[in-house]
């Protein structure tokens, strides 16, 4: 009965894992890119290094950033999302036929973005449901979602370009506080709900699981399918108000709202270190990534180079900073062998 | 219940696949009996299709409606195409119609890039359908070496790009520095406009091109490089010229945003955001090519030959490939334009060329 229990589970019991707390030497990559290349074009340019650029730069980000906490989270499970741009341009017509404009009567204000929000949360959940229903593969799924977002747009948009008069929403992209745009702190809202999500739910803990070993998770006992319906219309939720926030800095309903956005965020959150296989990264990965994009585009405006050289210059330090941030996790980033 | 069985799947892509087919035959097919060789064709059997990329566009939605007033104005209707700027699918909805009854048929179309206009041309030829272009084909393509080609029609960038250059020039006084927004960098339209502006800062030699970067006619990127741009210049930055309205919009926004209301935008494409721009007077100048006059025009063309008004070898050379004119739009004018009509006398068949400016060299 009296074993030497003490004993045994030293010699047998190999270290513990230690739990991932802080910044490990693992995910500095990136921020330490972002670092390097701030300085870089600081040193290089006396206009970059400006207060007033550096809140440029922030309010720059804010859309994308709100893009990227959508993507992240089906990212981190494995899956691939490239519905945002046409859940963007849906929201951002729904939204500017809403709240007071020049087409018609409506003047929701604040419950007009919400509405845009919900519909954008409901083409999200969409994609999910075919996903794990039909079986489509989530490339196919989200990007069968991205056109019928555009129909929808194309439909509501009617032939003339719907104008916002409301001015609590132009107000978001023009009023400031503590010098960044309104725009800017409700990207910052949305980078700690997701991060809040991603720590303390359930949803954001089985999305990372689900990327790491989905059949794990299953044969434990999870139903997996909800989860990912949940995260996918999580997903559409923020790229609606991504899309609400195109159309406060536009004052105009566009159905070209989230174009190209998909592979931007998908890019940043690459860029951050959030893995195309899943199961790695997060939100704050992905925050730091959509800083990195940024701050590129931004700097190499302030720097002149010619935007004739500029798209290939990006692409290199892109690809350049990937790898640099990836060295440490190289052998699982590969997604085609 | 979970739809995983299948039958189901079979029984759900099918259904796709004929609402899908479903949509796009609605187009196809006419009215036949008609005469048999070219230029026989009674008024009443011409059918008319207008095609361009999507009508979310304000500028290709009024080229649309140009080309029903005309279609009303000699009692036909006009099919609306459109192929969201997808070049197969374009060609898609082409060899559809070209695949029926084509004996009458006038097409007015807005090709997608310059490569997607020889297909078009050869099935428009081969099918014996009246085609007239619009602003897109390659420069060695020879509209004149075709019977059913009948003309193409497009805008001189360079003198657009110029136009708005002098009056950004004179917005602002003739002296300072102004940034330039190009388009799509490899676009003859984005070339040619700002070959346009540097012809116009040649002859402005007190305006400083301060930088030029490019936003892709896109609004949304045209906001963020404007406001990079004003904070690398600040109040260096006078004027701001933009290869298309969509993106003077965008800089329009960004100058909101930041404050500014000394800086004078100009654009091309009277997109009629921008009118009501230039009627508040936040913004200088823009180029119209008149979208309107151009869904018609194209069907007047082609109508007028269907219906043996006008013989193909009776065109003038110069009248198959040619720009046509475009009208500056400044406060002083903008009200002539802010509700586009078309002039009826512009279609009729001896006056369909009167707009021309030369032919394309």
């Amino acid at each position: 009965m009296t074993s030497p229990a003490g004993a045994d589970t030293e010699v047998v019991l190999p270290p513990r894992p230690q739990p991932r707390r802080g910044v490990s030497l693992r995910d500095a990559g990136p921020p330490i890119a972002l670092a390097v290349i701030f300085l870089l074009f600081a040193l290089i340019s006396p206009g970059f290094r400006t207060i007033g650029n550096v809140q440029n730069i922030m309010d720059a980000a804010a859309v994308l950033a709100v893009v990227t906490c959508g993507i992240t989270f089906v990212l981190m499970m494995g899956s691939i999302d490239l519905s945002a741009p046409g859940v963007m341009g849906a929201a951002a017509i729904a939204v500017s036929l809403l709240v007071a404009n020049n087409r018609n009567g409506n003047d929701w204000g604040l419950l007009g973005v919400l509405v845009a929000v919900l519909l954008a949360a409901a083409l999200g959940c969409l994609s999910g449901l075919a996903l794990v229903l039909l079986k489509v593969p989530s490339f196919m799924t989200t990007l069968g979602v991205s056109a019928v977002g555009l129909g929808v747009a194309t439909l509501l948009f009617g032939g003339v370009q719907p104008n916002i008069s409301d001015e609590m929403l132009r107000g978001w992209a023009i009023e400031r506080f503590l010098g960044l745009a309104y725009l800017t702190w409700i990207a910052f809202g949305c980078v700690l709900i997701g991060w809040l999500i991603q720590c303390y739910s359930r949803l954001g803990r089985y999305a990372f699981a689900i990327g790491g070993a989905e059949e794990v998770l299953a044969l434990s006992g999870v139903k997996v399918a909800p989860y990912k319906v949940a995260v996918f219309t999580l997903a559409g939720a923020f790229y609606g108000l991504a899309g609400v926030m195109v159309t406060s800095q536009l004052s105009a309903g566009l159905v070209q709202a989230g174009k190209g956005y998909d592979f931007a965020a998908i890019t940043a959150a690459v860029v951050g270190g959030t893995l195309l296989t899943g199961g790695r990264g997060g939100i704050l990965h992905s925050a730091v990534g959509v800083l990195l994009v940024t701050v590129l585009t931004n700097g190499l405006v302030q720097v002149g180079v010619s935007p004739y050289w500029q798209g290939g210059v990006q692409g290199l330090i892109v690809v350049a900073a990937v790898a640099a941030a990836v060295i440490p996790q190289r052998r699982r980033n590969q997604v085609t062998k | 219940m979970k739809f995983t069985s299948r039958p189901t799947a079979i029984v759900l892509g099918l259904t796709l696949a004929a609402a899908a087919l479903a949509g796009c035959s609605e187009e196809a097919g006419g009215s036949s009996s008609g005469g048999s060789e070219a230029g026989a064709c009674a008024p009443e059997d011409v059918t008319l299709v207008g095609q361009v990329r999507n009508e979310s566009n304000p500028y290709e939605a009024a080229w649309l409606d140009g080309g029903d007033a005309f279609a009303e104005q000699v009692g036909l209707t006009q099919d609306r195409l459109t192929y969201d700027g997808d070049s197969t699918r374009q060609q898609e909805q082409i060899s559809q119609l070209l695949a029926g009854d084509t004996e009458c048929l006038v097409m007015n179309i807005l090709p997608n890039g310059d490569s997607d206009t020889p297909p078009i041309v050869e099935g428009a030829e081969e099918a014996g359908a009246y085609l007239v272009t619009q602003w897109n084909k390659p420069a060695d393509l020879n509209v004149a070496d075709y019977d059913q080609w009948l003309s193409h029609i497009t805008y001189n960038g360079v003198e657009s790009g110029k136009q708005i250059g002098d009056a950004l020039a004179e917005a602002i006084g003739g002296s300072g520095g102004i940034v330039a927004l190009q388009g799509i960098l490899d676009t003859g339209a984005a070339k040619d406009r700002f070959a346009g502006l540097e012809e116009s800062l040649a002859a402005n030699p007190d305006v400083e091109l301060l930088d030029d970067q490019t936003a892709n006619f896109s609004r949304d990127e045209a906001l963020a490089v404007t406001k990079t741009l004003l904070t690398k210049h600040g109040d260096d930055l006078k004027g701001i010229w933009a290869a298309n309205d969509d993106m003077a919009l965008g800089a329009l926004a960004a100058l909101e945003q930041a404050g500014r209301t000394d800086v004078a935008v100009v654009g091309i494409d009277a997109v009629p955001d921008a009118l009501t721009a230039i009627e508040d007077g936040t913004m200088t100048a823009t180029v119209s090519s008149d979208g309107p006059w151009q869904g018609g025009i194209g069907l007047a063309i082609g109508f007028c030959v269907a219906t043996g008004e006008l013989a193909v070898e009776d065109i003038a050379d110069e009248d198959r490939a040619w720009f046509a004119e475009q009208f500056l739009i400044t406060g002083d004018n903008v009200g002539d334009f802010t509700s586009p009509e078309v002039d009826a006398a512009d279609f009729e068949c001896d006056n369909v060329f009167s707009r021309s400016q030369g032919a394309i060299s």
